[in-house]
């Protein structure tokens, strides 16, 4: 499950099971389907945003230093491209 | 402009082991009309009950500031650094890039209690780091005490963000002034007591006052009182 939450407070803003996560050279292009209603939302934070991809035993910490944050519309979808990654126990 | 935040308009979260009032937008409390004055982002006076505390969890880009009021607090990060503060210690870190941490009350018996306060770096990407801060509760007597600040003097410690935090403890009557700086702010928590602001102001206990536009400031106690004081950069 991938949780994006603001990074003050940690208020959830958005959680899915529709996902990927692909390394790309020294980041971490996280793909998330999400209809446009919450996307725009969620853009109005693209500065303070944690990517929680939570698994049973631990939980692994993704954000992007630059906000790259893209919408594609067509697509209903996120492409985040995340240069930070901490995998930690839960 | 000095406005008065009484303690009751606080955004209050309660449940079986904090007791959290916010100041500031924070978590599920969002309010675009508050988000922050100056670099403060997050001023939460917080009480969490004994064996219990925030698990592990990360941080990035902000500086923040523990300063403990009573009971105890333990803390651990991924940086190796650990703590166990009380009353006259105040912890300081800076999460940069970013950090996992936890804070926890270590006591079985006795609640702790504490002020959060988070503000914005001046630069981003710093090497994350953590430091205790231990202020002498003597030398706070009547007086305005730097516990940290971007311009440290001896005894004050670097924090990486355009503000200077003070506490003050005051016999009833004492007045304190500060002389500000043209375009900058001013923050004034009372912990404990009730203050008088130029003259006219009263700041009761857990209220606040955020200032702005004023060069001068007097701070009278009413009676005893333990209050927090900020020098902020200006701007929102």
């Amino acid at each position: 499950m991938l949780m994006i939450r603001h990074a003050i407070g940690s208020r959830l803003f958005y959680q899915t099971d529709d996902y990927k996560i692909q390394p790309h050279e020294d980041k971490w292009i996280i793909s998330i389907s999400i209809p446009e209603i919450h996307a725009k939302e969620i853009l109005k934070f693209k500065e303070e945003l944690n990517l929680f991809d939570v698994e049973e035993n631990q939980k692994t910490w993704y954000y992007s230093s630059d906000d790259h944050v893209v919408f594609n519309k067509a697509k209903d979808q996120f492409i985040i491209s995340t240069d930070h990654k901490t995998v930690y126990p839960v | 402009m000095i406005q008065i935040i009484p303690e009751t308009s606080r955004f209050s979260v309660k449940n079986e082991w904090l007791e959290s009032n916010l100041s500031f937008s924070f978590g599920e409390y969002y309010d675009e009309s508050n988000i922050q004055f100056g670099p403060l982002r997050v001023f939460n006076d917080d009480t969490i009950q004994p064996g219990r505390g925030f698990g592990i969890h990360p941080h990035r880009e902000m500086e923040i500031v523990s300063i403990v009021l009573k009971g105890q607090l333990k803390h651990e990060d991924s940086l190796g650094s650990s703590g166990h503060l009380k009353f006259g210690n105040v912890q300081l870190m800076s999460a940069g890039t970013g950090l996992l941490h936890s804070e926890m009350n270590p006591s079985t018996e006795e609640e702790s209690s504490f002020l959060q306060l988070w503000f914005f770096p001046d630069q981003k990407q710093l090497t994350p780091s953590y430091q205790d801060i231990t202020f002498n509760i003597d030398a706070m007597h009547n007086e305005l005490l730097p516990i940290l600040s971007s311009n440290p003097t001896e005894g004050t410690a670097k924090i990486h963000s355009d503000v200077t935090l003070y506490l003050s403890r005051l016999d009833n009557g004492q007045e304190l002034y500060f002389k500000q700086d043209r375009g900058r702010k001013m923050y004034v928590f009372v912990i404990e007591g009730e203050l008088v602001l130029n003259q006219e102001f009263v700041v009761s206990q857990k209220d606040s006052a955020r200032i702005s536009n004023e060069q001068e400031l007097t701070m009278k106690s009413n009676q005893e009182s333990f209050i927090l004081f900020m020098d902020l950069a200006g701007g929102e």
